[in-house]
This record gives structure tokens, C-alpha cells and sequence, in this order.
């Protein structure tokens, strides 16, 4: 006896919390509750890249989407007004085209998955070594560009705000006058 | 059929000894809040010239016990107005994280839950999850303190957290690993890690203190501002579980880390002939940074958050930024030798801690033309 079966039972429940998480972030009225099942179904996903022996991918899926972008999007909420007016589904109107989009994409994927065959796992060791590689070899100019337009978002955001806090200080400096 | 340890067949020994694990991990973080939080109060009184608790048991050592039971038998309060299941999950949230990053602690050479060749990545990864809950706590409670509370948390521990992994980044370029057991083995004998990043291991311990909410940076339940900050509504164990385990756990963790990546961690005299010596080598170690956490909680004043966050953006990180690029440049100048590394690190503590009267005069001279330019004569007014 060995420990094969434990790993399509791990899938399992993480494949139920994936699915039930998303679509509990869609259905859902309470958008705090929302963000936060978001936050599990990320973790859900980082379970399943532990399972495919990318714990790396899984450790930078939790660093960064449940460790900053769901508080991120907490504090959009917490800063939001809500509750003073009913909600509506934005898209409750769009319902045919929504259906064509969905068929569009979860066709080719049904039809992807039951033809796909999985490679082999990786050797142990983990996916570091090689993530690092090729990050820094093959993929260094991409890797590089995806830093600068960072950079140029994060630059751009500071100006903006900055401008805002400038253009006031004037005019209340013009009105002292 | 294999054998696992102690004759057990395999696979009941790895469910036995995740149970193990876990329960260890319980019980060392729940004695460690019990005696931590003794120490904190005997430490700062004794820094503080009183006497700290004296009546329950010899030294007042049972004082933390007859707290924790109080705790226990409190009866369980949810103020009407809070979101109730966030409320719930809250404690869960920021204690979870913290119980997980003890899989990955060494606390000897064959002593750990499980020597993860992303061991540093994988606790700063649960370090960062702890805000979510500190987050959904202050937002749970419906309570203005601790919003703010919980919205501060927020700011530090994502700002600190960029200087943090920069520190760490830097030992894993001169460790070549990110497995806390091969970064224990590169620094065998007296020739530890601090003597060839001290900079690096001064950025970590600052952000590590803004990282555990510790004095001077514990804006997020600063008493004379926000009454407990994010803490506000909560009482009886889940108080005590997200003040006095997590934060303790946090503290710990932090330590462990620190004492890992530059001190050696399990590594001390006699222990290749006692390996189990090394718990006894691991322990005190991080006890003796967790009374350096103590000591300069008795010893500094709070912050404001503006100077927190101005401290980690303007100075922090582009030091650090500075201290990533330095030893980069120099791992791949000198690949076989350390030494440069060092030089250049020790020059950089010593420019760091004298830069900083430089700054402050600067920045008072400042403050000073302010108000001298603003300032309305005392005359005219009347």
C-alpha cells in the first residue's frame, strides 16, 4: 500500500473548492465575502501547483495574489460607499452574449481536457533550479520588459496622485491670497 | 514490505507523524506565548525599575497561566453589530499562517517538519497571508478604531515586507539556496552569515520588528490612538489567540529566521557528537533575539505613521535596493570568495548608521524653515 491515492483525493477537494470558491465570488451579494473567497479559491489553485511539483509558481501564487492583491482589493471595498443602493447585475441584460462568450471558451476546453495527456512529473528536487534558469537565460528580455512596464505603471500612479496634491496646494495658496 | 522509523510500516508513520508534527508545533508555540509573554512583563519592569508580576507562584511565573486560564473561561462576546462570520474567521486567519510557517523551522540537524528546498520563499509567502486576517478583522469589527487599525496593519506589513524579502534575497545570492537546511550548513563553525551580511541582517531585524507589529512600530494597535487598534472588539481566546499566540508565534518564527539565516541557526560547540544539542543551541538563540524584541520594546517610543512609512520608503528599501545590487555585483565578480561581499557590507552598515544624524540634522533644519516661514507674529494677532 502506498500513498497513490491520496493525491486524486488532495485534487479532489481542491478542484470542489476551486469551482465552488468561483462561482460563490460570482453569485455572491456580499462583495467582502467575495474578495475573500477569491482569496481561497488562489489558494485552492496554489494547492493544485504544489500538486503538479511547482511549488515555487504555488509560494509567488500566494505571495502575491492573497498576500497583496486581495488586500488590495479589501481596501477598494472598505474605501467604496456601498449598501445605500440595490444591487443590480450590471450584466443581467447581456445574457445571450455572455452564453456565446462562455461556450466559446468551455467548449474548446472540455474538448482539451478529455484529449490531454499529462506529462510526466518532474523529477524531485522542485521547480526552482529551472524556473531560474530560463527566467534568466531564455526568458531574461520578456522578463526585463515585463519590469519596465511595472516600473512605467508605478511611475505613472505616482504622478498622477502627486499632480491632484500639487494643483490643490495651489489653489489653496491662491485663495490665502 | 519497507520499513519506516521505529518499525512502522510507512504508511502509518506519515499520518503519525503529521500528528506529531503538529501537536509539537502547538504546544512549543502555546508554552512559548505562556513564557514569552512573562518575560515581556518581568523584562520591561525590570528595564522599567518595578517589580512586573510577583504574587501568583515563585517570581510570579504562574501569573501567565492564570491569565491564559482567564482567557479559557471567559465567556465568548461578539458585539451585535460585527459581521459574524468574519468576525469568526478573523482569529483563524492570522493564526493559521503563523502555525504552517513552524513546517519549515530547523530546529536541529534532522529536527524539522520538512526541509523545503523553497523554505525561505514558502515563510515569507505565509508571512504575507497574515494581513488578510489582521485586515478582515479590523473590517469585521464595524468599529472605527479598528478599521483604522486593520487599514495601518495593512500599509506596514506591505511596505516592510518589500525590505524583508530584499534582505533575505540577498543571503539566498551569497547562500545559493533557499532550503533552511542547507543555509544552516553553509555556515559551519564561528564563521556565521552576520559577519558577512551585518547590512542585510540590519534591514531584516528592523523590518522584522514592523513585520511582528512590535514597538516602535506598533501603530496598528497604538493604545493612545486607536484604543487596541484592530484588537478592539475581540476578547476572551480570540483576543488571546490573535494577540497573545499569533503574535508571540510571529515573533518567534521571525526570530527563528533570523537565527537561521545568520547566526548558524542549530550550530554551536558539541554538537556533531550530541546532535540533539542542537535544540538546546536553536532555542537559546532565538530567545536571546526575542529578548532584543523586548528590550527595545521597553526602550523606544512609538512611531507616528507617517514617519513609519517614510522611514520604509525613503530609507529602507533604497538601501536595501542599494545592498541587493552591491552583493549581486559582487557574487558575481568574486564567485569563490566572500570576503569582498563583507567589506562591502560592513562599509555599508557603517554608512547607514552614520548617515543618520546627517538626515535627521537635515530634516530639522527643515522642519526648523517651516515654521520660521510660516509662523504668524505674535503681535499682529491681537
Amino acid at each position: 500500500m502506498t500513498f497513490d491515492f491520496v493525491e486524486p483525493i488532495v485534487f479532489a477537494m481542491l478542484s470542489v473548492g476551486v469551482i465552488a470558491a468561483g462561482a460563490a465570488v460570482v453569485l455572491i451579494n456580499r462583495i467582502t465575502a467575495a474578495a475573500l473567497l477569491m482569496a481561497f479559491t488562489f489558494l485552492c489553485m496554489a494547492g493544485m501547483f504544489v500538486l503538479l511539483g511547482a511549488e515555487t509558481i504555488a509560494a509567488f501564487q500566494v505571495l502575491i495574489y492573497v498576500g497583496a492583491i486581495t488586500v488590495l482589493i479589501l481596501y477598494g471595498v472598505m474605501f467604496t460607499k456601498s449598501g445605500d443602493r440595490p444591487y443590480a447585475l450590471f450584466f443581467q441584460h447581456q445574457t445571450p452574449i455572455a452564453a456565446i462568450f462562455v461556450a466559446a471558451i468551455a467548449i474548446p476546453v472540455l474538448l482539451l481536457a478529455f484529449s490531454f495527456n499529462a506529462p510526466a512529473p518532474p523529477p524531485r528536487g522542485g521547480d526552482l533550479p529551472g524556473l531560474a534558469t530560463s527566467v534568466f537565460t531564455d526568458f531574461a528580455f520578456p522578463f526585463e520588459i515585463a519590469s519596465v512596464l511595472l516600473l512605467a505603471a508605478m511611475v505613472g500612479a505616482i504622478v498622477l496622485t502627486k499632480r491632484d496634491e500639487a494643483e490643490g496646494a495651489d489653489t489653496r495658496r491662491r485663495e490665502r491670497r | 514490505m519497507p520499513i519506516g522509523p521505529f518499525g512502522l510500516d510507512p504508511v502509518i508513520w506519515a499520518p503519525l507523524r503529521l500528528v506529531i508534527a503538529v501537536g509539537l508545533a502547538l504546544f512549543l508555540i502555546l508554552n512559548g506565548a505562556l513564557l514569552q509573554i512573562y518575560l515581556e512583563r518581568k523584562i520591561q519592569a525590570i528595564i522599567q525599575d518595578r517589580l512586573g508580576p510577583y504574587h501568583v507562584g515563585p517570581f510570579g511565573l504562574l501569573q501567565t497561566f492564570a491569565d491564559a486560564l482567564k482567557l479559557i473561561a471567559k465567556e465568548d462576546v461578539r458585539p451585535s453589530a460585527t459581521d459574524a462570520w468574519f468576525f469568526v474567521a478573523a482569529p483563524a486567519l492570522v493564526f493559521c499562517p503563523m502555525l504552517a510557517s513552524w513546517l519549515v523551522l530547523p530546529f536541529a540537524y534532522d529536527i524539522t517538519g520538512a526541509d523545503l528546498n523553497i523554505g525561505l520563499l514558502y515563510l515569507t509567502t505565509l508571512g504575507s497571508m497574515t494581513v488578510l486576517g489582521i485586515v478582515i478583522a479590523g473590517w469585521a469589527s464595524n468599529n472605527k478604531y479598528a478599521l483604522v487599525g486593520g487599514l495601518r496593519s495593512a500599509g506596514q506589513l506591505i511596505s516592510y515586507e518589500i525590505p524583508q524579502i530584499l534582505a533575505l534575497v540577498t543571503v539566498a545570492l551569497v547562500v545559493g539556496s533557499l532550503s533552511m537546511r542547507t543555509i544552516t550548513a553553509s555556515q559551519p563553525g564561528p564563521l556565521v552569515n552576520v559577519l558577512v551580511l551585518p547590512f542585510s541582517f540590519l534591514v531584516y531585524f528592523i523590518a522584522a520588528l514592523a513585520e511582528t507589529n512590535r514597538t516602535p512600530f506598533d501603530l496598528p494597535e497604538a493604545e493612545s490612538e486607536l484604543v487596541a487598534g484592530w484588537l478592539t472588539e475581540y476578547s476572551g481566546m480570540r483576543w488571546g489567540t490573535m494577540l497573545a499566540l499569533s503574535e508571540y508565534g510571529n515573533v518567534t518564527v521571525v526570530c527563528s529566521i533570523i537565527v537561521t539565516l545568520w547566526f548558524g541557526g542549530w550550530q554551536g560547540p558539541g554538537v556533531d557528537a550530541l546532535p540533539l544539542l542542537g535544540v538546546v543551541w536553536f532555542t537559546l538563540k532565538v530567545y536571546a533575539f526575542i529578548l532584543a524584541f523586548m528590550w527595545i520594546r521597553a526602550t523606544l517610543p512609538r512611531l507616528r505613521i507617517d514617519q513609519l512609512m517614510s522611514f520604509c520608503w525613503k530609507g529602507l528599501i533604497p538601501v536595501s535596493l542599494l545592498n541587493i545590487l552591491v552583493v549581486a555585483t559582487l557574487a558575481l565578480a568574486f564567485p569563490s570568495s566572500r570576503v569582498p561581499i563583507a567589506i562591502a557590507n560592513w562599509l555599508l552598515v557603517v554608512a547607514f548608521v552614520a548617515g543618520i544624524p546627517f538626515v535627521q540634522r537635515r530634516r530639522l533644519a527643515a522642519l526648523r524653515a517651516r515654521a520660521r516661514a510660516t509662523a504668524q507674529p505674535v503681535r499682529a494677532a491681537s
